[in-house]
């Protein structure tokens, strides 16, 4: 196949597709409750004792307290992530706080917070 | 003289984006049958593309390594029909081979490992395919087929055939197909366990096209009811970048092997034992994940995917 028909091909396909899931709603972020939260987590790590949960209040990510530490777990599409909060940098945003974590994995977590929750969230998350 | 079989994966393109959009159409419609995410849909197309431009790059390295073993070998079968079918069943023992050596050598599992950091299960999933297959060697793999007297290009095209047929098998529109099917060929049903990162389903049903390499070599575990298939890593990453998603392992690899105060040896398998292997044991290999599982539901135990303990 000429390699501008197949360029073609495949920017068109790839837009076309990308269109036609966000404009049918497929870009929606997952929304968790503390239920939600706490079974994410389990899902993530299956053997953690889970003391506490508080989740944001926009229902996309949630801290969560286990006798092993405290750990995130965040709304990644329509699905979620979760990583133990022992190596990371925290910073101020705009309408939250963003958590760089030391990983090329999952290298960052926006959280979308009120101004209340996010002097909660910073003085809990602040690392030790 | 080169004979002169197409690139039957860049011709699918086409076909590929149609079955996308039937099956997008049909999840929409139906409101069952998988479940398709923006973001993650993207990152796999670009998968697709960057390993379709990898390819047009480094492609040259295995033709080259290919072309040197059909100068030195004296056999030749040439290209009837039935070289081609058989060199097609052969092609996909030799993917059965080193898809479970991509997923039992963290140096190969670098390479694979993108193909399954979806946590979506749909026919974008089969286009999130590796960049970085050419730097796991694995082109090894095919040198007894070339030296048999198979011709390069048939086998590249074997290969390309073996990837289509895969495509469509990333799907949950489609649960179980007639049992005489289920028993010879791979199928969605099959490989939706081999994408599960529950216990049950790690390091299973490796199968390209044939089912029954998988249940010759003991690694076949069929789709259970009971246990819905929870799609992703054991570990999932949180990033759509198409950049970390391609080169996330190896980048933990080179932390891993570089980290001070390790013997050569521990270095060694950090780069090339199964993933999970810690040298201080704090992470989790597949062995390790079932034996947890089973101590919290012995009741599994001597059920699929833990047919023998936890030493699957």
């Amino acid at each position: 196949m000429p390699l501008d028909v197949l360029l073609v091909l495949v920017i068109g396909g790839i837009s076309g597709i990308a269109l036609l899931l966000h404009l049918s709603g497929r870009s929606k972020l997952l929304y968790m409750t503390a239920e939600d939260a706490r079974a994410a987590w389990h899902r993530h790590v299956p053997d953690d004792l889970i003391q506490e949960v508080t989740v944001a209040s926009n229902g996309h990510a949630a801290l969560v307290t286990t006798q092993q530490g405290m750990g995130l777990v965040w709304a990644f599409g329509a699905d979620s992530v979760a990583r133990p909060l022992h190596d990371f940098d925290l910073l101020d945003t705009k309408d939250g706080l963003r958590i760089a974590f030391h990983d090329f994995s999952a290298p960052e977590a926006h959280l979308k917070l009120t101004e209340a929750e996010r002097d909660i969230w910073r003085s809990r998350l602040r690392p030790q | 003289m080169t004979p002169n079989y197409p690139d039957v994966v860049q011709w699918a393109v086409p076909v590929f984006t149609a079955a996308i959009l039937i099956e997008f159409l049909w999840i929409a419609l139906k409101k069952r049958g998988g479940r398709y995410e923006t973001r993650d849909a993207v990152t796999s197309l670009i998968m697709g593309a960057g390993n379709v431009a990898a390819g047009l790059i480094l492609g040259f390295i295995a033709w080259g390594f290919f072309s040197v073993l059909w100068h030195i070998t004296p056999l030749d079968l040439g290209h009837s029909v039935w070289v081609i079918v058989l060199c097609f069943v052969l092609d996909d023992l030799r993917y059965y081979w080193v898809h479970r050596f991509g997923h039992r050598i963290r140096w190969v599992w670098a390479s694979h490992v993108n193909h399954h950091s979806s946590q979506h299960y749909n026919l974008t999933t089969a286009l999130r395919q590796t960049w970085t297959g050419t730097f796991t060697f694995m082109m090894v793999v095919r040198a007894p087929l070339i030296l048999l007297g198979f011709h390069p290009a048939m086998v590249l095209f074997c290969g390309g055939l073996n990837l289509i047929y895969q495509f469509w098998i990333h799907t949950e529109a489609i649960n179980r197909l007639p049992r005489w099917f289920e028993a010879v060929m791979n199928t969605p049903s099959h490989h939706r366990a081999h994408h599960g990162r529950n216990p049950r389903y790690l390091d299973c049903n490796y199968a390209g096209v044939f089912i029954i390499w998988d249940k010759m070599f003991g690694t076949f575990v069929p789709e259970q009811r009971d246990d819905a298939v929870d799609y992703g890593l054991v570990h999932n990453i949180g990033t759509f970048n198409p950049l970390r998603v391609a080169f996330h392992e190896w980048v933990g690899i080179w932390k891993d092997v570089s980290q001070p105060g390790l013997s050569l040896r521990q270095r060694l398998a950090y780069a090339f034992a199964p993933p999970g292997y810690s040298h201080d044991g704090s992470r989790e290999t597949s062995a390790s994940i079932k034996a947890k599982h089973l101590a919290r539901h012995p009741e599994d135990a001597g059920t699929p995917g833990f047919a023998s303990g936890a030493r699957r």
